[in-house]
């Protein structure tokens, strides 16, 4: 039985990391309507910023490098919309598509550039689970879990409760009546850009501590991001959760029955059911 | 202001896409379809330090016949996709006739044919694949196949009593290759497989691949993994607590592998190809490394590519800088030739022999396995 609930365990976790990611992505979505391909970059730099300011000559221990290594996160974030996708706001989706896929390109090679393709880690001594009920747990995995809920339930009450976050909604529902009525949409859409920054480094540095940094480890795991956010419902946050929760969990799962040659297949079958049945997604958007 | 910005951003690009890789008239040119990025480049950086200890050691003895050797590096991004790619761009444009091959059997043969049906001669210093030089005589390995190693890890299980293991191995050429070797050999010694687990390499999460495979709390789990995802695999088992014995192949035994995962791999074993590193050879190539690099760590499989570089050098020389030629002179100068790694005579094959030894992590360093 302990394997089953190890097995669970291992797919919320999962199941988290590509929320965190699928939030990011379905917020962008959400407020600029389109798909951006570089989020696993953001992600993938995040990590490497920490990497940066913990390594030769900074050597920050990691609470103090988490904030600054953050903040150059939404620095990047926000320079990537300045520079590329603010001057194509107005083109058409397929542009800003491949405007994204280059970019991606060029902030991972930017990356292999700087600090090489090898693996790296950020040096901590492994450390043996905690042992509850017979699954184990690390402190690490604690906080996979822990952040990524208070990121959901920050990101629910931002868009919900507050000025900014109804001026977001609004500029996503529609851009130029949100104008007409007075919204500064440029300052909503600066924001999303630094909420989807924060998202994306947090992400990228709790898998990070979790695994190794690679410059490849944003864009492994985008897809399955991605598909959550079709799962889920694109633009939906609350969907993005349930929708990662539940391609961690299946694929997780299923291993268990099938052989784990075909992971990744089920992630896909899923998603590929889901827009056959049921296109709305988990939690339609309504309309 | 704004042009100034875009401009240095594109100069920015420009920098990172190209490879200043000048080419001059008068150097013997060799391409090199190298992982310099993607999933198993981890390989690759190594593997073009002990290829350019070896150019550079050439050169500065006055090169072949009085003219330099230059490698071409080309990116194969570690598909097989952009191996075909890197294969074809150097035989096209740069116009070699030999070059050495990709890491990764998968990549390897998928640039194998590119190489054979255009005549160019192309040598692996890693690939282990039994099939892997099936494309045809222009294809070569200095490096021991596979069907030597499995029968290696069959036999260390058994002299261990490990009669009854699962396996698990990374879901490519090589991994599949060596599963079935060592299946076919461990099941004709009298042990039972209990299940098989193939697994992508280069992911961050494997979690449950490890709770399967230790499922019933098996004595020893076989896993023929790489160092990338070696790595992630045996912090994570660390961090879940399981116990078990790890036993793995040859692609695993890296001082990287325990610099990324410390404590975690203490103690695992695996086969590899065995050479003396007691050799006048070795302890020069040893002296030579730490001389160019200020360090003693040896990538995986470096000795493999430097050695492949002279075997290289002396077939320019031998059969003049074309590929018909080339292919001839690899026979005459391999043969009862002594390298880093042993004696590189080609068999009928065009692969080389080897004996297998046992390694293992004791206090964070990889050494010999003792009983």
């Amino acid at each position: 039985m302990d394997f089953l609930f190890q097995s669970i365990l291992n797919g919320i976790l999962a199941g988290c990391i590509y929320a965190l990611f699928a939030m990011g992505l379905t917020l962008i979505y959400g407020v600029l309507n389109f798909v951006n391909f570089a989020h696993g970059e953001l992600i993938m730099w995040g990590a490497y910023f920490l990497y940066f300011l913990m390594g030769k000559p900074f050597g920050f221990p990691l609470p103090i490098a988490l904030i600054p290594a953050l903040l150059l996160t939404i620095l990047l974030g926000i320079g990537m919309d300045r520079f590329v996708f603010k001057p194509l706001r107005t083109a058409n989706r397929l542009t800003l598509l491949i405007a994204a896929l280059g970019l991606s390109f060029l902030l991972r090679n930017g990356a292999q550039f700087l600090w090489g393709a090898e693996l790296r880690t950020y040096g901590f001594e492994i450390k043996r689970g905690l042992r509850i009920l017979g699954i184990s747990i690390t402190l690490n995995q604690v906080a996979i879990i822990l952040t990524s809920i208070v990121c959901i339930v920050f990101v629910y009450l931002l868009f919900h409760r507050t000025r900014l976050g109804k001026s977001m909604r609004a500029v996503s529902d529609n851009l130029e009546l949100a104008r007409v009525m007075g919204i500064d949409s440029k300052h909503a859409i600066q924001f999303a850009w630094v909420i989807a920054s924060v998202l994306a480094g947090v992400g990228g540095i709790l898998l990070a501590l979790d695994t190794n940094l690679q410059p490849g480890m944003g864009l492994i795991n985008l897809v399955k991001a991605f598909a959550a956010t079709l799962l889920g419902g694109v633009g939906n946050i609350w969907g993005a959760l349930l929708g990662g929760i539940v391609i961690g969990l299946a694929e997780n799962l299923g291993v268990l029955v099938i052989s784990p040659g075909y992971k990744d297949a089920i992630a896909f079958g899923i998603m590929v059911l889901m827009l056959l049945i049921r296109p709305s997604a988990l939690l339609g958007r309504q309309e | 202001m704004k042009r100034i910005v875009h401009l240095i951003l594109i100069s920015l690009g420009i920098l990172i896409f190209i490879n200043p890789s000048a080419s001059a008239q008068d150097t013997y040119k060799i391409g090199a379809a190298f992982a310099l990025s993607g999933a198993i480049a981890v390989y690759g950086e190594g593997f073009k330090k002990a290829v350019d200890l070896a150019v550079e050691e050439i050169n500065t003895a006055g090169g072949i016949k009085g003219k330099k050797i230059e490698i071409v590096y080309e990116d194969n991004k570690s598909t097989p996709k952009d191996c075909v790619t890197a294969v074809r761009k150097l035989v096209a444009v740069d116009k070699v006739p030999i070059l050495f091959g990709p890491a990764g059997s998968s990549n390897f043969m998928a640039a194998a044919p590119v190489a054979q049906e255009s005549k160019v001669v192309m040598l692996s210093a890693q690939g282990a694949a039994p099939a892997l030089t099936k494309a045809g005589e222009y294809i070569f390995r200095v490096f021991p196949s596979d069907v030597l190693q499995g029968k290696g890890i069959s036999d260390l299980c058994v002299s261990l009593k490990y009669m009854e293991v699962p396996i698990m191995y990374v879901n490519n050429d090589w991994g599949l290759g060596l599963k079935n070797v060592f299946v076919e050999n461990f099941k004709k010694a009298g042990g039972k497989v209990t299940d098989e687990i193939p697994y992508d390499d280069g992911k961050t999460d494997y979690r449950t691949e490890l709770i399967r495979a230790t499922k019933g709390n098996p004595k020893a789990v076989v896993n023929l993994t790489y160092i990338t995802s070696g790595a992630v695999m045996f912090k994570q088992t660390y961090e879940m607590g399981i116990k078990t014995q790890w036993i793995c192949g040859s692609a695993a035994k890296a001082p990287k592998l325990v610099e990324l995962a410390g404590k975690a791999v203490e103690g695992i074993i695996g086969t590899y190809p065995v050479f003396s590193q007691e050799t006048k050879e070795y302890n020069a190539f040893r002296a030579a490394w730490k001389k160019k690099y200020g360090d003693d760590k040896v990538p995986i499989f470096g000795e493999y590519n430097y050695d492949m570089v002279y075997i290289t050098a002396k077939a320019i020389e031998k059969g003049g800088y074309t590929s018909g030629g080339i292919q001839k002179a690899l026979f005459e100068v391999a043969k009862g030739y002594r390298g880093v790694t042993g004696d590189k005579t080609f068999d009928q094959d065009r692969g080389v022999g080897s004996e297998y030894g046992v390694w293992t992590v004791k206090d964070g360093l990889i050494v010999d396995y003792k009983k």
